[in-house]
């Protein structure tokens, strides 16, 4: 799993987007696959009560469980109801995004996504440990020890070369007036506040990954192993490797998906939707 | 390159990072929620700073 990437991906999305993006569903779409299941993953008290999940890997990742919430189709459902519920294309699309970024920068772990859900196959690249498992203060030992977090260390050296995205006047001018949303809340909230609201998940990333670094290595010493699939040292889970069929079956759908999208940008599928429309 | 008032708004958001990576190193549950955050944020970030533009 990724930490800090989660917070500040969207900022630059926000700034890279050719389409209208809206902030907030951009970000809950980030937080979203996480949003239900990672307290169970690590466990709760509850009055005298521990609530943990009994397999928290495949709780988290996999099915049965709650692992279908980092695929691709997920976000899909998600928008779709966006769109059709609150009648905005903006959210849908935004949220869309933010939670397809959440679904792919989790494949960099051992563990992987379901991406392609209801095919429940794990696509991994296995470039850090995930160690979910084994408690919250170990896995975040085990992040901010491994590739991991250089990882999250990429996108904060990004996001503050791309320091104006956080400025008031980029957020009055390309944020605000994006989404209704802020507008609707400008009616309660001074500018300031929703300005502050903006960048506090910047503020968040950054922060906790000074902080918990600090935390393992000027605390508690614990190693740094920047290796593959390291930190070596936590009892990391793992999935299967794809059989050959798998690799290829990934490939077609990954293939297909890059055909839609060129017909898409060629014309071909909006020029059909339009005749389609048009005879009806 | 940011002009003056941009850098101070950005040392204040540093000084009010590195509260909250203090607080956070020592009170680790104080790390693992963006809510938690926020909230700290909006306190330090709007709240005070706009209670004591009303005082002075």
């Amino acid at each position: 799993m990724s930490w800090a990437a989660h917070d500040l991906e969207p900022y630059a999305i926000q700034r890279h987007s050719r389409v209208k993006i809206a902030f907030v569903p951009l970000l809950l779409g980030s937080y979203s696959p996480d949003m239900m299941s990672k307290w169970f993953v690590y466990g709760i008290h509850i009055g005298g009560f521990k609530l943990k999940a009994a397999d928290p890997v495949t709780f988290h990742r996999g099915w049965p469980g709650l692992g279908f919430t980092h695929s691709l189709l997920y976000g899909v459902v998600i928008a779709f109801i966006f769109w059709r519920v609150f009648g905005s294309k903006t959210w849908a699309v935004s949220f869309l995004i933010g939670q397809w970024a959440h679904a792919i920068t989790d494949t960099g772990d051992t563990v992987g996504t379901m991406l392609f859900f209801p095919w429940t196959i794990h696509i991994h690249f296995g470039a850090w440990a995930y160690a979910g498992q084994t408690g919250r203060l170990t896995d975040a030992a085990a992040y901010f020890s491994g590739p991991g977090a250089l990882w999250d260390l990429v996108w904060i050296v990004y996001g503050i070369f791309s320091w104006r995205v956080l400025t008031r006047s980029y957020f009055e001018h390309h944020v605000f007036t994006a989404d209704r949303f802020w507008g609707s809340a400008s009616r309660i909230f001074p500018v300031t506040a929703l300005l502050v609201l903006y960048r506090a998940a910047f503020f968040y990333g950054t922060s906790r990954w000074i902080a918990w670094s600090l935390w393992a290595h000027a605390i508690h010493h614990y190693p740094y192993d920047l290796t593959w699939g390291g930190p070596h040292w936590v009892n990391a889970a793992h999935s299967e490797s794809l059989s050959w069929p798998e690799v290829a079956g990934v490939c077609a759908i990954v293939a297909a998906g890059v055909a839609v999208v060129a017909a898409w940008r060629l014309g071909f599928v909006r020029r059909g939707w339009a005749a389609a429309r048009a005879k009806t | 390159m940011p002009s003056k008032r941009q850098l101070t708004v950005a040392a204040g958001y540093v000084a009010a990072a590195a509260a909250y990576i203090a607080i956070g190193v020592a009170y680790t549950d104080f790390l693992f929620s963006f809510f938690v955050a926020l909230a700290y944020l909006l306190v330090v970030a709007w709240l005070v700073p706009a209670a004591v533009r009303r005082v002075l």
